[in-house]
């Protein structure tokens, strides 16, 4: 299979997910008792009006034309206007989604640079104490809940012992130069939390996936043919360890998403996460739909752009 | 609710065929391997704890008031766990919310493994119903499902019951992802390939063959199904979209972090996360020292 073809194949399936997000959206939309065009009308609304509420949104027509006139929204980026903030839904996600990008990319970042030398160090000590005591780490981090690990770090570091603002991404007029360093302050309680709930399967997925490589034949040959093991062990078997963890950060990216709207409520971090906290509390319907489309979104493409250089770093993917 | 719980692992030697009725039992075998494993055995002993709270909840505290007089008092010998801000006792709110927690894990995972099971055992028995199945379950797993579960329980109103099917609703993908790849390798073998010659009445054979064969994945996305569903409503409670008429942990949660009282009372945020952390942390040992119990040989951990 040519790369060309790989990725056009990724691309297609990633348009498919989408298309798949928007579906689900709609019907859910249209089905729900909660339907948030009709919740415009009220108990006194004349049988006239409410007819005309009706043809205004649409909502007479058969569901599937109502289908295709709402895909020709989606598609002109039209989500809606919210119903608390009178702007479209569009302007209020993305004036958060850097944030929440900042966030999310971050913690990614930080649970591959602590997770694959921990994984590692799992893995070369295998069944020994530093083994046992990782994956004791890692089972417990994975039964964390997020907002748990959240308040704590916030009550210990952010109100104990003050290193750390406790809310918010940016200080009230801070300009300049110290206007970045006000925004690393701001990350760091949230980021760590994010990363502290996917450290642990990544870490254990690192460790189960690098004991199999060092059970490959090219392993065993490289130790016939005595090369140091710290070489054999980061050269020849964490190479092909780092492949199947790379598809795992693109799987995980789903629920990492889910997380990052928990932790940014404990923090009031201005992302989508807490839009979407503030919508709840609200019951603001455009503004919930359009933040998991536009997550969904985030998501897939994400996932997309990981498979697609899986398949430039893996040279079975260009040979098969 | 978030990161993925382990994935059982799965060889082709742990299938089984269809329990042989006169012979050894391979359940009672892996019982007696479980019972030597301490971690197991202990988290085992929790969950039962778990579950005679749940069921003894108005014997052991009364329900939480609507308020009190003591004030945001510390743990102490009147209130083991300290009292919130309008005054009302956190253990009581705590063991009713272990009630409401443990059953809607329960009831949210029945359905998920009911459903996903059933998914996943057609699909691996009918082909072209598995290019189906497939697709949905990894379009859905690729999905954002919290901000997904939060528009439907917004949509349709909270309530005890909008939890449980919400949660549910997005968990059987999960199911039948884990109960497919063994259903797919056991509808292989010779000896269902046998009972096809011996009947045409497929449902027997999927319930006579096929579903004893998945049964130790069935038990272990049980475990894993359930421990998720308590992260996934702890998470929509957290959010405020909880059943607004019963105790929840996640819900004592939330009305730490809306009161404004979290800063100041550490007892309000530290129980019902310890509930919860100890809840998940047993059902995830529980599911691995079943998991390896059921390995013969060698103790891969």
């Amino acid at each position: 299979m040519s790369i060309a073809l790989f990725v056009a194949r990724r691309l297609g399936r990633g348009l498919v997910t989408i298309l798949f997000a928007v579906t689900v959206t709609f019907l859910l939309l249209r089905l729900l008792p909660g339907d948030p065009a009709l919740a415009v009308a009220s108990p006194n609304t004349t049988d006239e009006a409410r007819e005309a509420l009706l043809v205004q949104y649409g909502l007479d027509r058969p569901l599937i034309v109502q289908y295709v006139l709402y895909l020709g929204q989606l598609l002109q980026g039209d989500l809606g206007t919210s119903f608390t903030q009178s702007v479209p839904v569009v302007d209020v996600l993305l004036e958060r989604l850097p944030w929440t990008l900042l966030l999310t990319v971050t913690s990614l970042v930080l649970t591959v640079v602590i997770g694959i030398p921990l994984g590692v160090l799992a893995a070369a000590h295998e069944h020994r104490f530093l083994d046992r005591f990782v994956q004791v780490v890692g089972v417990t981090g994975q039964s964390l809940f997020v907002p748990s690990i959240g308040i704590v770090l916030l009550l210990v570091f952010g109100l104990a012992l003050g290193w750390f603002p406790i809310g918010g991404a940016t200080g009230d007029n801070v300009y300049g130069a110290a206007w970045y360093g006000s925004v690393v302050a701001h990350l760091v309680l949230p980021a760590v939390s994010l990363t502290l709930i996917q450290l642990g399967s990544y870490v254990l997925t690192m460790r189960g996936t690098l004991i199999d490589a060092l059970a490959a034949d090219h392993v065993t040959l490289a130790r016939a043919n005595g090369l140091p093991y710290r070489r054999i062990l980061w050269k020849h078997a964490l190479r092909n360890a780092l492949l199947p963890a790379t598809t795992l950060i693109g799987l995980q990216l789903g629920f990492v998403v889910g997380g990052a709207v928990l932790t940014e409520t404990v923090f009031a971090y201005p992302g989508i996460g807490r839009g979407i906290y503030e919508a709840v509390t609200q019951l603001d319907f455009p503004v919930l739909q359009g933040a998991f489309l536009l997550l969904a979104v985030t998501v897939v493409v994400v996932n997309m752009l990981t498979d697609i250089a899986y398949g430039f770093l893996d040279p079975r993917v260009k040979a098969s | 609710m978030t990161a993925p719980l382990p994935t059982p692992e799965l060889t082709q030697d742990a299938v089984d065929p269809a329990p042989d009725r006169s012979g050894t039992r391979p359940g009672r075998a892996t019982w007696r391997a479980f019972r030597k494993l301490p971690l197991g055995v202990a988290s085992l002993v929790v969950l039962a704890l778990l579950v005679v709270v749940t069921v003894a909840a108005p014997l052991l505290a009364p329900y939480p008031a609507s308020f009190g007089p003591d004030v945001l008092r510390p743990p102490g010998a009147a209130y083991p766990f300290g009292t919130d801000s309008l005054g009302r006792d956190v253990m009581s709110q705590i063991v009713w919310g272990t009630q409401q927690s443990v059953l809607v894990a329960v009831a949210a995972s029945a359905i998920a493994i009911v459903a996903g099971t059933l998914v996943a055992v057609l699909g691996a028995y009918v082909p072209r119903v598995d290019a189906v199945v497939s697709m949905v379950v990894d379009l859905t797993l690729s999905l954002p499902v919290l901000p997904l579960m939060i528009l439907v329980a917004a949509l349709a109103g909270p309530s005890t019951t909008t939890i449980i099917l919400v949660v549910a609703a997005f968990s059987w993908p999960e199911v039948t992802r884990l109960v497919r790849s063994q259903a797919l390798s056991v509808v292989k073998l010779p000896y269902v390939d046998a009972a096809r010659l011996m009947t045409r009445r497929h449902a027997w054979i999927i319930g006579r063959h096929i579903v004893p064969a998945v049964t130790p994945v069935i038990v272990v996305s049980v475990v894993v199904t359930a421990s998720r569903a308590v992260l996934s409503a702890a998470g929509l409670a957290f959010l405020g979209l909880g059943d607004p008429t019963t105790w929840s942990w996640g819900r004592i949660l939330y009305e730490a972090q809306t009161s404004g009282a979290m800063g100041s009372a550490w007892w309000l945020t530290l129980f019902p996360s310890l509930a919860i952390l100890l809840l998940v942390l047993s059902a995830t040992l529980v599911s691995i020292s079943y998991d390896d119990a059921r390995k013969p040989r060698g103790h891969g951990r």
